[in-house]
C-alpha cells in the first residue's frame, strides 16, 4: 500500500466525501440514468424505473457503505426538468449533471438555479468544448462542485492530460488569454474541483487513464477518478462477442475495481443498471486499500467505510 | 482487402467488395443491402469516429461516395465534424474547420490522408435522414455513376501519439513526476 506525501483536499458535498489518501475514504462512484434508447421517452413507467434504479444504488451503496450519484444524463431540452426533478426528488445525495451540449448545459444550470438545487450539483464536466457562454452562465449560477474532464485529443500521455489542465494545451481561452481548465473554474467560482482523468479507448494511450490518477493526486492534491467503462465499451472483441452480456457484466465489475488500486476516488462507471455488479467489487477493493492504510500508515478509517462496516 | 493497417479499427459491416459507396449511419443501427454498399456503420465520435472513417476509406480507392445518414449524434456532433471536414478540411491545429461539435480534433491522421479522403470521394449528406427507402435510393444515384477507382489505396500509418514516454524506457518507475519511497510515499523527486 502506499500514501501520498502531498496533502490530499478531501471535497465534501451533502455528507459524502471525495479524496483523501488511498483507502482513506471509499470511492464514490456515479452511476448514470437517462443514457441509452429505453429512455428516448419518459412515460409513467419509465419514470418509475428511474425511481426504482435511484433507490436500488442509494440501497446498495448504504448496504456496502459505498457512496453512490447519480449522473443524469441528458440529451434533450424537453426532458431536462422532468429527469433533473425525478433525481432530486428520489434521492437526498448530491447529484451529477452529464450533457455532452454546451447550450444545453447552460439550460440545466440556468434550471437548476430556479429550482434551488444548486448546492447539491456537480457538474459534469469542464471540458475543452466550453464555450464563452457557458463561461458566463458558469459564473451566474455556480454548481456546488464540478468535474473538470483533462481529455487532450493532441497529446493522450499523462502529461498530455495534465496539460489541458494547466495551460489548455492552446485550446482553451477565455477572452484573449489562452489558460488551462484548472484556473478557468477558479475564475467562474466553482469552489470544488473534481479530476476525470478522461478515459480513452484501445489504441489511444488508454492507460494512460489509469497512470494519470496518481500522478494528477500528487500534482493537484485533488479527488483524481475516470470513466475506465468508456474503454471497455471501446474493446471491438467484446462488441462482437455473440455472449457479450454475461461476459460484459464480469469485465464491468472487474476494470471498474482497477481505479481505487490505482488511488482513483470516484468512478464514472456508467448504466446505473450495473449497480449491483459494480458496488460489491468496489467494496472489496476499498475494504483492503482501507486495511492497507490502517496496518501500514495508522490511517484511521471511519465507521461506515466498508473496511469497519462490512465483516 | 488484407494489410496491417486495415481496417483502422471501429465496428462497421462489410458488404460488395467492388461497391463504390460507403454509408455512415451516425447513431443509428441500420442494416444496408450488402451486394451494394462496400462498409457501413455507426459513428459516434467527432474525432477519433471521423478518423476511423477516413482512415478505413483511403485505403480502399473503390469507394468514391460517402453517404452520412441517421440521426446526428446528439453532443459529439459528428456528422456535423465529418461533413466539415469534407467541405474545409482542418487548420493549423488540426482542428476540424466550421464545425460546431465539442472536440472536432483530428490528430492521429496525416493531413494527406484528410486531402486524399476529400479529393477521393463525394460526401452526400444526409445527416438526420432516417428512411431506409431515401437512403436507398441515394445509393443507387451512386452506383449509377460508375465512378472508378480513385488510383491507389493511401494506408494511413497512425501518428505517434504522446510526447513524454520516458518513464517506460529509463529506470525511473511510474511516472518522471513522481517516486514511491522506501516507506510507501508517493511523492515528487525534488521533496527528499
Amino acid at each position: 500500500m502506499y500514501a501520498f506525501s502531498r496533502e490530499q483536499n478531501v471535497v465534501e458535498l451533502g455528507g459524502v466525501l471525495f479524496g483523501g489518501q488511498p483507502g482513506q475514504n471509499p470511492t464514490v462512484l456515479f452511476g448514470t440514468l437517462f443514457y441509452g434508447k429505453q429512455w428516448a421517452s419518459l412515460g409513467k413507467g419509465s419514470l418509475e424505473n428511474a425511481k426504482s434504479l435511484v433507490e436500488a444504488q442509494d440501497a446498495v451503496g448504504d448496504e456496502l457503505g459505498i457512496p453512490g450519484i447519480v449522473d443524469i444524463y441528458v440529451k434533450d431540452e424537453g426532458m431536462l426538468k422532468k429527469e433533473i426533478d425525478l433525481v432530486a426528488d428520489s434521492t437526498e445525495k448530491p447529484f451529477s449533471i452529464d450533457i455532452s451540449a454546451s447550450e444545453l448545459r447552460i439550460k440545466a444550470l440556468q434550471y437548476l438555479d430556479e429550482a434551488g438545487l444548486l448546492g447539491r450539483v456537480i457538474y459534469n464536466s469542464i471540458n475543452l468544448g466550453i464555450t464563452e457562454d457557458e463561461v458566463l452562465a458558469l459564473k451566474e449560477h455556480a454548481p456546488a462542485a464540478a468535474i473538470l474532464l483533462a481529455y487532450n485529443p493532441k497529446d493522450t500521455s499523462v502529461d498530455g492530460r495534465i496539460e489541458i489542465l494547466q495551460t489548455g494545451a492552446g485550446m482553451i481561452a477565455l477572452g484573449e488569454k489562452n489558460m488551462g481548465l484548472m484556473e478557468l473554474s477558479e475564475r467562474v467560482g466553482v469552489k470544488n474541483l473534481i479530476i476525470d482523468t478522461g478515459a480513452t479507448p484501445f489504441g489511444q494511450q488508454s492507460a494512460e487513464t489509469l497512470r494519470a490518477i496518481p500522478v494528477m493526486k500528487n500534482e493537484f492534491g485533488l479527488p483524481v477518478g475516470c470513466a475506465i467503462h468508456n474503454t471497455l465499451e471501446s474493446w471491438v472483441w467484446m462488441k462482437k462477442n455473440p455472449g457479450r452480456g454475461e461476459i460484459y457484466g464480469y469485465c464491468d465489475s472487474a476494470v471498474n475495481a482497477l481505479v481505487p488500486l490505482m488511488s482513483g476516488d470516484f468512478i464514472v462507471y456508467g448504466p446505473i443498471d450495473s449497480h449491483e455488479i459494480v458496488f460489491p467489487s468496489i467494496a472489496f477493493v476499498d475494504k483492503l486499500m482501507a486495511e492497507g492504510a490502517a496496518d501500514y500508515f495508522g490511517a484511521e478509517i471511519g465507521e461506515n467505510h466498508p473496511y469497519k462496516k462490512l465483516e | 482487402m488484407e494489410h496491417r493497417l486495415y481496417p483502422w479499427g471501429g465496428k462497421f459491416d462489410k458488404g460488395s467488395a467492388e461497391s463504390s459507396v460507403a454509408v455512415v449511419t451516425l447513431s443509428d443501427e441500420i442494416s444496408l443491402p450488402k451486394d451494394k454498399v462496400a462498409l457501413f456503420g455507426a459513428m459516434k465520435t467527432e474525432n477519433l469516429g471521423v478518423e476511423k472513417v477516413i482512415a478505413n476509406i483511403v485505403s480502399n480507392p473503390i469507394i468514391r461516395f460517402v453517404i452520412v445518414c441517421g440521426k446526428e449524434v446528439r453532443g459529439h456532433r459528428s456528422g456535423d465534424s465529418i461533413v466539415n471536414i469534407y467541405k474545409n478540411g482542418v487548420d493549423e491545429n488540426n482542428r476540424v474547420v466550421g464545425a460546431k461539435s465539442a472536440i472536432p480534433y483530428i490528430e492521429n491522421l496525416p493531413v494527406d490522408a484528410v486531402d486524399r479522403f476529400r479529393r477521393q470521394v463525394e460526401l452526400v449528406d444526409l445527416v438526420d435522414v432516417t428512411d431506409e427507402s431515401r437512403i436507398l435510393m441515394e445509393i443507387d444515384k451512386c452506383l449509377k455513376q460508375g465512378k472508378k477507382p480513385f488510383g491507389e489505396p493511401l494506408y494511413v500509418e497512425p501518428l505517434a501519439k504522446g510526447t513524454r514516454k520516458e518513464s517506460v524506457h529509463t529506470e525511473i518507475g511510474l511516472h518522471a513526476g513522481i517516486d514511491l519511497d522506501l516507506y510507501g510515499y508517493v511523492r515528487s523527486p525534488e521533496c527528499v
